[in-house]
């Protein structure tokens, strides 16, 4: 969609700032739209199994987003799914059931994740967040701000460079911090994965090799393109 | 007071040296450092060719030469948190830094000013840190600016805030033309910022990192976002 279309659309008295910027969001949008098949082969897709249709109707289809801001109210989340369902769930705009603790487990800090390095960080990060929609709340900020400084600054240099990368951890983070991005709606967030989706494509290919944690990412970087806040101008 | 301007090149030295010798009571100094470890050839060729491209390189000539006589013309061969270079800067006996290399600087570099090192942020702090922080304050509909305070190791977390000036984008059409603006302003505001160093009135703002947030390089899809809002804006 174009910024004319955008304009001539509005509901709202018009922002043209947000307009402008509601635009990029659903250009994007119809890029992926268009090309995610680029990222997802053929065989990537039918390794994802009974998650393949769902998947392609989700990036193919029209905008859809879930609502999660709820959940940064609550002090801890859990759900009974194992986490890679909880993720795809989350993906792809699915009803997620989740039970709301009155305790949290003990905090993590920045320097916590620091110490830890490739498998076990993987691990841990996946035990903490089981539950993904965990990393959105208040309490997490300081690991999702690490988390998106990895992103931003280590990892965004290696995938530049095309030089070697933990496909799973980058790809886990890109998840978590696109889920932070859907509760909190924090633009800087979703500018990290704004900036992965543009890298080299050969540094992307590589990722196809943890196909569930691609098509998650891919999903939920199309449901943060239509965010309903950062759409205002447009009419429903 | 001993200023010294910590430069990339002579020609980004002499820029700022020039304005700021203007304040009455202030010894400057002009340390060109050597980040990227180039040759010696190399260096020279350099700065032959900034100079040349400066379209002033008579003056710029004159005045290298006005700084080297004197002695307060220092190249640095090592890198500027190498032993040899902090024990050059401390032999100095500067009282302030003024930052205009391309430079992350060290404790140990840092304290070998009596005051520290001043740096020109083009952005407002603390809301602002980081990188891409004009296009961000842009994108969100905040006002630009420049900060100048004094450095700590860390990306922006100085704590003391020697001035701050909101500087409009105007007629920039572009994120690039915006950015050049804003880092033109370097030589004035450290001006102002060492007349306000001088005067018995000086009070520091606190730069509270928790006000703020770190920002991180802006993907093309937002950047170009950006481009259109100071199109808009400046076609009115």
């Amino acid at each position: 969609m174009d910024l004319e279309t955008v304009l001539s659309r509005s509901v709202l008295p018009l922002d043209r700032r947000e307009a402008i910027l509601c635009a990029a969001l659903l250009q994007r949008r119809a890029g992926i739209r268009k090309s995610w098949r680029d990222f997802i082969s053929a065989e990537c897709l039918e390794s994802l199994g009974p998650l393949a249709p769902e998947v392609e109707s989700f990036l193919s289809g029209p905008n859809s987003c879930c609502d999660l801001r709820p959940v940064a109210g609550f002090t801890w989340l859990d759900c009974d799914t194992a986490f890679l369902d909880c993720l795809n769930a989350i993906a792809l705009a699915k009803g997620l059931e989740y039970r709301t603790l009155e305790t949290r487990p003990d905090s993590w800090s920045a320097a916590d994740l620091k110490k830890l390095a490739g498998r076990d960080r993987f691990q841990a990060l996946c035990a903490r967040y089981c539950c993904p929609l965990n990393i959105g709340l208040g309490s997490e900020l300081e690991l999702a701000e690490e988390l998106l400084r990895q992103l931003m600054v280590t990892d965004r240099t290696k995938l530049e460079a095309e030089a070697e990368f933990d496909v799973d951890e980058v790809l886990l983070k890109l998840n978590l911090v696109g889920i932070r991005a859907l509760i909190t709606r924090d633009l800087r967030c979703c500018d990290c994965l704004n900036y992965f989706y543009e890298l080299p494509l050969r540094s992307l290919f590589r990722m196809r090799a943890n196909s569930r944690l691609l098509a998650s990412w891919l999903c939920i970087y199309s449901q943060l393109l239509c965010v309903p806040d950062w759409l205002r101008c447009v009419s429903p | 007071m001993r200023v010294a301007v910590v430069a990339s090149s002579i020609a980004a030295g002499i820029r700022i040296a020039k304005e700021v010798e203007r304040v009455a009571g202030l010894d400057v100094f002009i340390i060109v450092c050597n980040a990227r470890m180039q040759s010696r050839p190399l260096r020279w060729f350099r700065e032959l060719v900034l100079a040349v491209n400066s379209f002033h390189w008579l003056t710029l000539a004159a005045k290298t030469w006005s700084y080297a006589r004197p002695g307060t013309l220092i190249v640095l061969s090592r890198p500027l948190d190498d032993t040899a270079s902090v024990e050059c800067l401390e032999a100095l006996q500067c009282d302030v830094g003024l930052h205009a290399a391309n430079v992350i600087y060290r404790d140990a570099t840092i304290s070998s000013f009596r005051l520290g090192i001043l740096n020109a942020h083009i952005g407002i702090l603390p809301e602002y840190r980081g990188r891409s922080v004009a296009e961000w304050s842009v994108l969100q509909g905040d006002p630009t600016g420049v900060t100048v305070f004094f450095v700590d190791s860390g990306i922006d977390t100085g704590e003391r805030i020697v001035l701050h000036e909101f500087v409009p984008p105007g007629g920039q059409k572009t994120v690039m033309k915006l950015k050049k603006m804003l880092f033109g302003c370097d030589a004035r505001l450290y001006r102002k910022a060492l007349e306000a160093l001088m005067s018995p009135q000086l009070r520091f703002d606190t730069n509270d990192i928790s006000e703020g947030r770190r920002y991180y390089v802006m993907s093309k899809v937002f950047t170009y976002a950006v481009n259109g809002i100071l199109r808009t804006r400046a076609n009115g």
